[in-house]
Protein backbone atom coordinates (compact mmCIF):
# COMPACT_ATOMS: atom_id res chain seq x y z
CA UNK A 1 0.00 0.00 0.00
CA UNK A 2 3.04 2.20 0.20
CA UNK A 3 5.58 3.57 -2.23
CA UNK A 4 6.00 0.51 -4.04
CA UNK A 5 2.08 0.38 -4.68
CA UNK A 6 2.39 4.21 -6.33
CA UNK A 7 5.08 2.78 -8.48
CA UNK A 8 2.98 -0.05 -9.44
CA UNK A 9 0.17 2.37 -10.57
CA UNK A 10 1.94 5.04 -12.22
CA UNK A 11 3.54 7.11 -9.64
CA UNK A 12 7.22 7.33 -9.65
CA UNK A 13 8.46 7.15 -6.00
CA UNK A 14 11.70 5.36 -4.41
CA UNK A 15 10.71 4.45 -1.12
CA UNK A 16 12.85 2.63 1.02
CA UNK A 17 10.39 1.07 3.04
CA UNK A 18 7.66 -1.47 2.57
CA UNK A 19 3.89 -1.04 3.67
CA UNK A 20 1.57 -3.53 3.82
CA UNK A 21 -2.23 -2.95 5.16
CA UNK A 22 -2.87 -6.31 7.11
CA UNK A 23 -5.96 -8.02 8.74
CA UNK A 24 -5.70 -7.21 12.36
CA UNK A 25 -6.69 -10.85 13.79
CA UNK A 26 -5.21 -13.07 16.35
CA UNK A 27 -4.75 -15.45 13.57
CA UNK A 28 -3.04 -13.38 10.91
CA UNK A 29 -0.78 -12.25 13.78
CA UNK A 30 0.50 -15.50 14.41
CA UNK A 31 1.11 -15.86 10.45
CA UNK A 32 3.09 -12.17 10.61
CA UNK A 33 5.27 -13.45 13.41
CA UNK A 34 6.18 -16.41 11.51
CA UNK A 35 6.96 -14.55 8.99
CA UNK A 36 9.07 -11.74 10.49
CA UNK A 37 10.70 -14.47 12.02
CA UNK A 38 11.81 -15.05 8.84
CA UNK A 39 13.28 -11.97 8.01
CA UNK A 40 14.58 -11.74 11.44
CA UNK A 41 12.93 -8.17 11.92
CA UNK A 42 12.85 -6.50 15.33
CA UNK A 43 9.48 -4.06 15.96
CA UNK A 44 11.93 -0.75 15.92
CA UNK A 45 10.17 2.72 17.66
CA UNK A 46 6.85 2.74 19.49
CA UNK A 47 4.24 0.93 19.53
CA UNK A 48 5.32 -2.87 20.75
CA UNK A 49 3.77 -5.12 18.34
CA UNK A 50 0.43 -5.80 20.05
CA UNK A 51 -2.85 -6.56 18.26
CA UNK A 52 -4.57 -3.34 20.59
CA UNK A 53 -2.51 -1.14 18.78
CA UNK A 54 -3.30 -1.79 15.14
CA UNK A 55 -6.63 -1.79 15.92
CA UNK A 56 -6.88 1.54 17.07
CA UNK A 57 -4.95 2.70 14.07
CA UNK A 58 -1.04 2.46 14.58
CA UNK A 59 1.44 1.29 12.43
CA UNK A 60 3.88 -1.24 14.09
CA UNK A 61 7.63 0.19 12.40
CA UNK A 62 10.01 -3.04 11.40
CA UNK A 63 13.73 -3.77 10.71
CA UNK A 64 15.02 -6.54 9.03
CA UNK A 65 18.06 -8.42 10.04
CA UNK A 66 18.11 -11.97 7.49
CA UNK A 67 20.93 -11.37 4.60
CA UNK A 68 18.55 -10.90 1.86
CA UNK A 69 16.85 -8.21 3.16
CA UNK A 70 19.13 -6.66 5.62
CA UNK A 71 18.15 -3.31 7.06
CA UNK A 72 14.84 -2.95 5.36
CA UNK A 73 12.03 -1.64 6.90
CA UNK A 74 8.81 -3.30 7.14
CA UNK A 75 5.94 -1.18 8.32
CA UNK A 76 2.25 -2.78 8.93
CA UNK A 77 -0.98 -1.21 9.55
CA UNK A 78 -4.71 -2.07 9.85
CA UNK A 79 -6.90 1.06 10.31
CA UNK A 80 -5.92 4.12 8.39
CA UNK A 81 -8.17 7.46 8.32
CA UNK A 82 -11.15 7.70 5.91
CA UNK A 83 -10.27 4.18 4.35
CA UNK A 84 -12.74 1.35 4.43
CA UNK A 85 -11.84 -2.06 7.04
CA UNK A 86 -9.59 -4.71 5.67
CA UNK A 87 -12.14 -7.27 4.00
CA UNK A 88 -13.34 -3.75 2.18
CA UNK A 89 -9.97 -3.38 0.84
CA UNK A 90 -9.27 -7.19 0.47
CA UNK A 91 -12.31 -7.51 -1.73
CA UNK A 92 -11.34 -4.43 -3.98
CA UNK A 93 -7.75 -5.05 -3.98
CA UNK A 94 -5.49 -5.63 -7.33
CA UNK A 95 -3.76 -8.09 -7.99
CA UNK A 96 -0.29 -8.07 -10.78
CA UNK A 97 1.77 -10.49 -11.97
CA UNK A 98 5.31 -9.56 -12.02
CA UNK A 99 7.47 -11.31 -14.87
CA UNK A 100 9.37 -13.55 -12.12
CA UNK A 101 5.94 -14.82 -11.41
CA UNK A 102 5.36 -13.47 -8.15
CA UNK A 103 1.99 -12.02 -7.23
CA UNK A 104 1.53 -8.73 -6.11
CA UNK A 105 -1.87 -7.65 -3.84
CA UNK A 106 -2.01 -3.85 -3.71
CA UNK A 107 -4.71 -1.68 -2.11
CA UNK A 108 -7.19 -0.63 -5.20
CA UNK A 109 -6.40 2.89 -6.31
CA UNK A 110 -9.01 4.67 -4.78
CA UNK A 111 -8.12 3.28 -1.57
CA UNK A 112 -4.88 4.10 -1.64
CA UNK A 113 -5.65 7.78 -2.71
CA UNK A 114 -7.81 7.62 0.74
CA UNK A 115 -4.86 6.23 2.68
CA UNK A 116 -2.78 8.92 0.88
CA UNK A 117 -4.84 12.00 2.13
CA UNK A 118 -2.57 12.69 5.39
CA UNK A 119 -0.54 15.38 6.71
CA UNK A 120 2.49 14.93 4.90
CA UNK A 121 3.84 17.59 2.38
CA UNK A 122 4.94 14.54 0.25
CA UNK A 123 1.35 12.48 -0.17
CA UNK A 124 -0.08 15.21 -2.21
CA UNK A 125 2.14 15.40 -5.03
CA UNK A 126 1.65 12.11 -5.38
CA UNK A 127 -1.98 11.94 -5.01
CA UNK A 128 -1.97 13.89 -8.05
CA UNK A 129 0.05 11.42 -10.17
CA UNK A 130 -1.53 8.67 -9.18
CA UNK A 131 -4.75 9.71 -10.35
CA UNK A 132 -2.98 11.29 -13.40
CA UNK A 133 -1.92 8.45 -14.83
CA UNK A 134 -4.79 6.52 -14.58
CA UNK A 135 -6.85 9.27 -15.99
CA UNK A 136 -4.74 9.00 -19.42
CA UNK A 137 -4.42 5.62 -19.30
CA UNK A 138 -8.08 5.30 -19.50
CA UNK A 139 -9.91 8.28 -20.58
CA UNK A 140 -10.66 7.18 -23.90
CA UNK A 141 -12.64 4.36 -23.01
CA UNK A 142 -13.73 5.43 -18.90
CA UNK A 143 -16.77 3.35 -17.15
CA UNK A 144 -18.77 5.23 -15.45
CA UNK A 145 -17.29 4.33 -11.92
CA UNK A 146 -14.16 5.41 -13.38
CA UNK A 147 -15.31 9.12 -14.31
CA UNK A 148 -16.75 9.72 -10.68
CA UNK A 149 -13.19 8.66 -9.24
CA UNK A 150 -11.65 10.99 -11.27
CA UNK A 151 -14.14 13.71 -10.54
CA UNK A 152 -13.72 12.90 -7.07
CA UNK A 153 -10.30 12.76 -6.72
CA UNK A 154 -8.37 14.42 -9.77
CA UNK A 155 -6.24 17.04 -8.39
CA UNK A 156 -4.73 18.44 -11.93
CA UNK A 157 -6.98 21.61 -12.54
CA UNK A 158 -6.51 21.57 -16.71
CA UNK A 159 -7.75 18.09 -16.12
CA UNK A 160 -10.84 18.48 -14.30
CA UNK A 161 -11.79 21.20 -16.30
CA UNK A 162 -11.25 19.21 -19.46
CA UNK A 163 -13.56 15.69 -17.78
CA UNK A 164 -16.12 18.49 -17.05
CA UNK A 165 -16.18 19.49 -20.72
CA UNK A 166 -16.54 15.72 -21.50
CA UNK A 167 -19.32 14.42 -18.76
CA UNK A 168 -20.79 17.76 -17.87
CA UNK A 169 -23.84 15.93 -16.40
CA UNK A 170 -22.12 13.49 -14.38
CA UNK A 171 -20.14 16.43 -13.02
CA UNK A 172 -23.18 18.28 -12.31
CA UNK A 173 -24.58 15.69 -10.26
CA UNK A 174 -21.43 15.06 -8.11
CA UNK A 175 -21.04 19.04 -7.37
CA UNK A 176 -22.78 18.42 -3.69
CA UNK A 177 -20.18 15.40 -3.24
CA UNK A 178 -16.98 17.94 -4.24
CA UNK A 179 -18.13 21.65 -4.52
CA UNK A 180 -15.26 22.46 -6.17
CA UNK A 181 -16.56 21.04 -9.19
CA UNK A 182 -18.68 24.04 -10.07
CA UNK A 183 -15.37 25.90 -10.86
CA UNK A 184 -14.48 22.72 -13.17
CA UNK A 185 -18.02 23.22 -14.73
CA UNK A 186 -17.48 26.74 -15.34
CA UNK A 187 -14.11 26.35 -16.85
CA UNK A 188 -12.50 28.44 -14.13
CA UNK A 189 -9.03 26.11 -14.13
CA UNK A 190 -7.09 29.53 -12.10
CA UNK A 191 -9.79 29.09 -9.27
CA UNK A 192 -9.53 25.86 -8.97
CA UNK A 193 -5.93 25.96 -7.81
CA UNK A 194 -6.90 27.55 -4.94
CA UNK A 195 -10.04 25.55 -4.11
CA UNK A 196 -7.57 22.10 -4.85
CA UNK A 197 -5.07 23.52 -2.27
CA UNK A 198 -8.19 24.64 0.87
CA UNK A 199 -9.17 21.05 0.25
CA UNK A 200 -6.02 19.46 0.81
CA UNK A 201 -5.63 22.25 3.58
CA UNK A 202 -8.84 21.18 5.59
CA UNK A 203 -7.87 17.08 4.70
CA UNK A 204 -4.02 17.61 6.50
CA UNK A 205 -6.09 19.67 9.16
CA UNK A 206 -8.36 16.51 9.96
CA UNK A 207 -5.44 14.20 9.72
CA UNK A 208 -3.21 15.92 12.54
CA UNK A 209 -6.62 16.15 14.67
CA UNK A 210 -6.65 12.46 14.04
CA UNK A 211 -3.63 11.43 15.63
CA UNK A 212 -3.70 13.56 18.36
CA UNK A 213 -5.02 11.41 20.91
CA UNK A 214 -3.36 8.35 19.21
CA UNK A 215 0.10 9.84 19.56
CA UNK A 216 -0.80 10.66 23.01
CA UNK A 217 -1.54 6.75 24.08
CA UNK A 218 2.14 6.24 22.86
CA UNK A 219 3.80 9.28 25.25
CA UNK B 1 -7.83 16.89 -24.86
CA UNK B 2 -4.49 17.53 -22.82
CA UNK B 3 -1.52 15.39 -23.49
CA UNK B 4 0.24 13.82 -20.70
CA UNK B 5 3.48 15.30 -22.27
CA UNK B 6 1.64 18.75 -22.52
CA UNK B 7 0.51 18.74 -18.61
CA UNK B 8 4.08 17.07 -17.37
CA UNK B 9 6.96 16.86 -19.47
CA UNK B 10 7.87 14.08 -21.46
CA UNK B 11 9.96 12.08 -18.47
CA UNK B 12 7.14 11.66 -16.48
CA UNK B 13 4.15 10.94 -19.28
CA UNK B 14 6.73 8.45 -20.60
CA UNK B 15 6.29 7.12 -16.78
CA UNK B 16 3.03 7.27 -17.36
CA UNK B 17 3.05 5.06 -20.04
CA UNK B 18 4.86 2.12 -18.88
CA UNK B 19 3.04 -1.25 -17.67
CA UNK B 20 3.26 -1.94 -13.89
CA UNK B 21 5.54 -4.76 -15.44
CA UNK B 22 7.92 -2.13 -16.65
CA UNK B 23 7.79 0.30 -13.90
CA UNK B 24 8.44 -2.38 -11.51
CA UNK B 25 11.54 -3.34 -13.70
CA UNK B 26 12.75 0.43 -13.80
CA UNK B 27 12.03 1.01 -10.02
CA UNK B 28 14.16 -2.26 -9.93
CA UNK B 29 17.11 -1.06 -11.66
CA UNK B 30 16.95 2.12 -9.71
CA UNK B 31 16.74 0.19 -6.76
CA UNK B 32 20.38 -1.81 -7.91
CA UNK B 33 22.74 1.43 -8.32
CA UNK B 34 21.48 3.18 -5.39
CA UNK B 35 22.54 0.04 -3.18
CA UNK B 36 25.37 -0.14 -5.26
CA UNK B 37 26.84 3.35 -4.41
CA UNK B 38 26.11 2.26 -0.86
CA UNK B 39 22.68 4.00 -0.07
CA UNK B 40 21.45 3.42 2.95
CA UNK B 41 17.75 1.51 3.18
CA UNK B 42 17.49 4.34 5.95
CA UNK B 43 13.88 6.11 4.93
CA UNK B 44 14.62 9.88 5.48
CA UNK B 45 13.49 10.88 8.03
CA UNK B 46 9.88 12.33 7.59
CA UNK B 47 9.13 14.93 10.59
CA UNK B 48 5.65 15.01 9.20
CA UNK B 49 4.80 11.73 10.01
CA UNK B 50 2.94 11.12 12.94
CA UNK B 51 5.45 7.87 13.25
CA UNK B 52 8.15 10.29 13.44
CA UNK B 53 10.39 9.11 15.82
CA UNK B 54 13.68 10.73 16.50
CA UNK B 55 14.59 8.33 18.72
CA UNK B 56 14.11 5.19 16.56
CA UNK B 57 17.75 3.77 16.32
CA UNK B 58 18.74 3.21 12.19
CA UNK B 59 19.94 0.83 10.89
CA UNK B 60 24.27 -0.12 9.51
CA UNK B 61 24.61 0.62 6.09
CA UNK B 62 23.26 -2.44 3.43
CA UNK B 63 26.24 -3.85 2.57
CA UNK B 64 28.61 -2.58 5.71
CA UNK B 65 29.95 0.38 3.68
CA UNK B 66 29.72 3.86 4.89
CA UNK B 67 26.82 4.47 2.58
CA UNK B 68 26.30 7.63 0.28
CA UNK B 69 29.11 10.67 0.82
CA UNK B 70 29.70 13.69 -0.64
CA UNK B 71 33.00 13.33 -3.17
CA UNK B 72 32.41 16.81 -4.74
CA UNK B 73 30.66 19.71 -3.70
CA UNK B 74 29.75 21.97 -7.02
CA UNK B 75 29.80 25.32 -6.81
CA UNK B 76 26.47 27.40 -6.51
Amino acid sequence: MGGQACVLYGAAEFSRDTDFAILASQANLSRLRTAMAELQAEVIAVPPFHLKYLKKGHAIHFRCHAPEAAGMRVDVMTKMRGVDNFAKLWARRSTLLAEDGTSYQLMSLPDLVKAKKTQRDKDWPMIRRLVEADYFEERERPNPKQSCFWFLELRTPELLVELASMHPETCRKLIKQRSLLKLAAAGEAIDLIGALSEEERLEREADRNYWIPLKAELE
Amino acid sequence: MISAEQLVGEELAEWYSLTPQERWRESAKLWEVFLSLGGSLDPEPDTQSPFFDPGAPSSRPFDGRTGLRLIRRGGV
